[in-house]
């Protein structure tokens, strides 16, 4: 589309609603959803899920590209430390949660974009409630606008 | 005491410890700093007899660290017969601390080299002086008392080095190599033993407290000069990848233009990756050729790993890197959590 | 008499009628450094100044360029060419060095069949207004390479720095055209004239720096595998500051940038250096160049030796930042200086 008609389809939304990616461990996170989904728990739409095998896959690639491709959030979850499938994945991820985390804060971009949860298999209940937290941080964040490139 | 008298006396001993170390062949090749050709400049020089050890210099002008040209290893360091020479560098703190780090990620053999300490009391922050002369051209710099004279065709202008040291040296607490107790014949010169340093990290203190909107805007032109030539890559002793991230092409995971987004995204990923390996040494901000000056990021690297793990780079070689360990009782108070 | 003068007080009135049919590019003060930015003010010109960070190639070869832009309809695609060729560029206030890279660069991109629209539209289309330098620096040398500190040849209008005035004369006939658009230009009187040759000459008496290039081309032609390429390149790390800040270097990179999500996409090249590992890496995974030491040599053998064979004259303008950029101060004077040692040394023992 040319630049002008890209500008014209984003303010002929009538109330713009944020795209979250998430990234979900299979053996935890996934399943969590799965029962909030089977239990008719309802949580915000905005969320399109990506199943890997454990939170310790998760590459901090992963989430600026999706900053970068016009993700207006990225939202994480795993197993809780102590329970993950593959032992100790989630702990090498938590640390570097916490140093993206700290990073992002410190450049300026809102830290409130990318979002780090457990949420075991049995958790549908707090998986809806979490999701639908994380929604309304990015949801008051506005748009991703930082990272768009203007041609 | 004066800069000048400072940096003669670290002078006189350095160079007694290299003709000492050449004379009882405990090294094969010295690896240090000597004059430059131009006034705010110094050259890395490799020497491999007693006769050149006067060439090697110490002043306030010895930017590159030199552990970069222990990893890879440059041609004159490797004999064809006997293999890895044994090679003495000229380490400030920062320097001492990179070689540590390095062989902790096992890319040096700590048998191999030899630590020649010496206790740097910081560099000039050259790009700020360049920038605060202007349009005039340097044709002398020397120091005098505590400041750095620099004298043009038709000026002669002085700095308080206290205030134009380059800013990570305004917060260094390693300013001599830290001592292996494992290895104790690496040590030669000046090195000292740090068991607790106390960092307070107040020069980021104030960035810290901005807003979100003024850390943006502080960094974001910063950085808007950027041409992404990667020299801040090149000179980093840490960055020894064969494929950088910004290169890799299977799959292409962020742009290598000049627009903001893309020059933001590999300052970003580049200091994620420094996480717990940063020793600080601040090469980076002093190759780049715009004069980006982003010490402030190595410094909160550091202050992160510190508070979070209590980690600091570069200080023992069997200790693993924060971000290759984990502990179960690691803070995550950044975790989303029910109300 | 053709030749005008400028007060610089005149500075902004030149400026408010230029821009009306130019884009005015001139040296202002961006982060510290001077660079040639396009101005919206005639504040911002900063003509008393040693020279740029970044060259002057930067406006008509940006770092960052887009060849043309993509986009789909339904089945369609449909290519967008740059519309924007045709503007008319004014470079204003240019040093001698720098505007003669303007020739080198355009023999380049005009060479034999490939014919590079991009820039060879862009160069038609600009006007080089040139200043003279009053005190070079230690680092330049642009006397070696058949230049000179007050070289009018690669410019349309050249300025001499008088003091209170420059003094102005067109050079060629596309100068001659905009100084009659001038008409309020004062005319320039006799001892202009003479002030103007002074400084000329007294800026050609003070250059420290000079080489004899004809040897350096026939040494380096004669000594690819000399051992002097070990010590050479023995400091050197690699950080291509040379290669980047360099007003005669014209590597580029080609990459395609999608944008899925809109339907579009763009064809952009950026800037990319021979100093980089990857400069040379094949699809095979072989790589003619592995070592620092080849790309060193590369880098002199294609200003000082492919240059003069393929286009009959140097491939340097003599401008001196690659002996400032250098962070090792691997600098190139000491590199010419072992090189002509060679030569010496094959004499010695002749």
């Amino acid at each position: 589309m040319t630049e002008q008609a890209i500008e014209e389809k984003k303010s002929e939304s009538k109330e713009w609603e944020p795209k979250i990616i998430a990234f979900l461990c299979n053996w935890c996170s996934y399943a969590g959803a799965d029962l909030a989904g089977v239990s008719r728990i309802q949580y915000p739409p905005n969320i399109r899920i990506v199943r890997v095998p454990c939170s310790g896959r998760i590459n901090a690639y992963f989430i600026i590209k999706s900053l970068t491709d016009g993700w207006d959030g990225v939202l994480i979850s795993g197993c809780h430390p102590g329970d993950c499938h593959y032992i100790s994945g989630n702990l090498v991820a938590r640390r570097r949660f916490a140093i993206i985390k700290e990073l992002l804060e410190f450049f300026g971009i809102e830290p409130g974009r990318v979002n780090f949860m457990w949420a075991s298999a049995a958790e549908g209940e707090r998986f809806a409630v979490l999701v639908r937290k994380a929604t309304e941080i990015v949801k008051k964040l506005g748009p991703n606008k930082k990272f768009e490139k203007k041609w | 005491m004066g800069l000048e008298t400072e940096n003669k006396e670290i002078e006189i001993s350095l160079r007694e410890v290299a003709r000492g170390l050449l004379k009882d062949k405990k090294v094969d090749v010295i690896i240090g700093y000597k004059k430059g050709t131009l006034p705010l400049l110094s050259q890395p020089i490799i020497i491999d007899s007693e006769k050149d050890v006067d060439k090697l210099i110490w002043n306030n002008l010895c930017y590159v660290n030199l552990a970069k040209y222990l990893v890879p290893r440059v041609p004159r360091f490797v004999d064809s017969e006997k293999g890895n020479l044994k090679v003495g560098v000229v380490s400030k703190g920062c320097v001492g601390r990179a070689l540590i780090h390095l062989a902790s990620e096992n890319k040096i053999k700590l048998d191999e080299i030899k630590i020649i300490g010496i206790p740097c009391n910081g560099v000039v922050n050259r790009q700020r002086i360049e920038m605060e002369i202007g349009e005039k051209e340097i044709l002398e710099v020397s120091v005098s008392g505590n400041s750095i004279i620099v004298k043009g065709k038709d000026f002669e202008k002085e700095f308080p080095f206290d205030e134009y040291m380059n800013d990570l040296c305004k917060g260094c607490k390693i300013r001599k190599p830290p001592l292996v107790s494992k290895a104790p014949d690496l040590c030669v010169g000046e090195c000292e033993e740090y068991s607790n340093i106390v960092d307070e990290f107040t020069d980021i203190e104030e960035f810290d407290s901005k807003t979100a909107e003024e850390k943006w805007e502080h960094i974001s032109e910063a950085l808007s000069v950027c041409t992404r030539c990667y020299a801040c890559r090149e000179a980093c002793p840490m960055c020894y990848c064969n494929l950088c991230f910004v290169d890799q092409n299977k799959p292409v995971w962020f742009g290598k233009t000049t627009d903001l987004p893309d020059i933001i995204v590999y300052h970003l990923i580049r200091a994620y990756h420094m996480a717990g390996r940063c020793v600080a040494c601040g090469a980076c901000s002093l190759v780049c050729p715009m004069g980006i000056d982003l010490n402030i990021i190595n410094r909160k690297l550091e202050k992160i790993v510190k508070e979070r793990f209590d980690f600091t780079s570069g200080l023992d070689p069997d200790v693993l890197p924060p971000m290759v360990d984990f502990k179960m009782e690691d803070a995550q108070e950044f975790m989303l959590e029910e109300d | 008499m053709e030749e005008k003068i400028l007060k610089k007080t005149d500075i902004d009135k030149l400026y408010d009628e230029l821009k009306k049919d130019y884009n005015f590019y001139a040296p202002t003060k961006v982060q510290g450094n001077i660079a040639f930015e396009k101005i919206s003010d005639a504040k911002e010109i900063e003509l008393d100044y040693l020279n740029s960070k970044v060259p002057p190639k930067d406006v008509l070869f940006p770092q960052k360029e887009t060849l043309f832009e993509y986009r789909n309809e339904g089945k369609d695609v449909i290519i967008e060419e740059r519309k924007d060729l045709e503007d008319k560029i004014l470079i204003f206030g240019v040093r001698p060095c720098d505007a003669y890279s303007f020739k080198l660069l355009n023999d380049f991109f005009a060479f034999g069949d490939f014919q590079d629209e991009v820039f060879l539209k862009k160069r038609e289309n600009a006007t080089i207004i040139g200043i003279g330098c009053n005190s070079p620096r230690q680092t330049c040398f642009c006397t070696s390479v058949g230049g000179h500190p007050f070289q009018k040849e690669s410019t349309d209008v050249f300025l001499s720095d008088l003091g209170d005035n420059y003094l102005v004369e067109a050079v060629s006939d596309k100068g001659k055209v905009l100084l009659k658009g001038l008409s309020w230009l004062g005319d320039a009187k006799k001892a202009d004239l003479e002030k103007s040759k002074e400084l000329a000459k007294q800026a050609e008496d003070s250059f420290t720096t000079k080489f004899n290039f004809d040897l350096v081309t026939k040494v380096l032609d004669e000594n690819f595998e000399h051992p002097v390429w070990e010590e050479i390149s023995e400091s050197c790390i690699g950080c291509s500051s040379c290669t980047f800040l360099c007003p005669t270097c014209t590597c580029f990179d080609v990459i395609d940038e999608n944008d899925e999500y809109n339907n579009r996409g763009r064809r952009i090249r950026v800037w990319d250096t021979c100093q980089s590992c990857l400069y040379t890496l094949e699809t095979s995974g072989h790589n003619p160049r592995p070592a620092k030491i080849q790309r060193c040599r590369n880098r002199i053998m294609h200003k000082f030796s492919y240059y003069p064979s393929n286009y009959d004259c140097v491939g340097c303008v003599g401008c001196g930042r690659c002996i400032t950029a250098c962070p090792v101060n691997n600098e190139l004077r000491l590199i010419i200086d072992k090189i002509l040692e060679i030569e010496e040394g094959d004499k010695a023992s002749a």
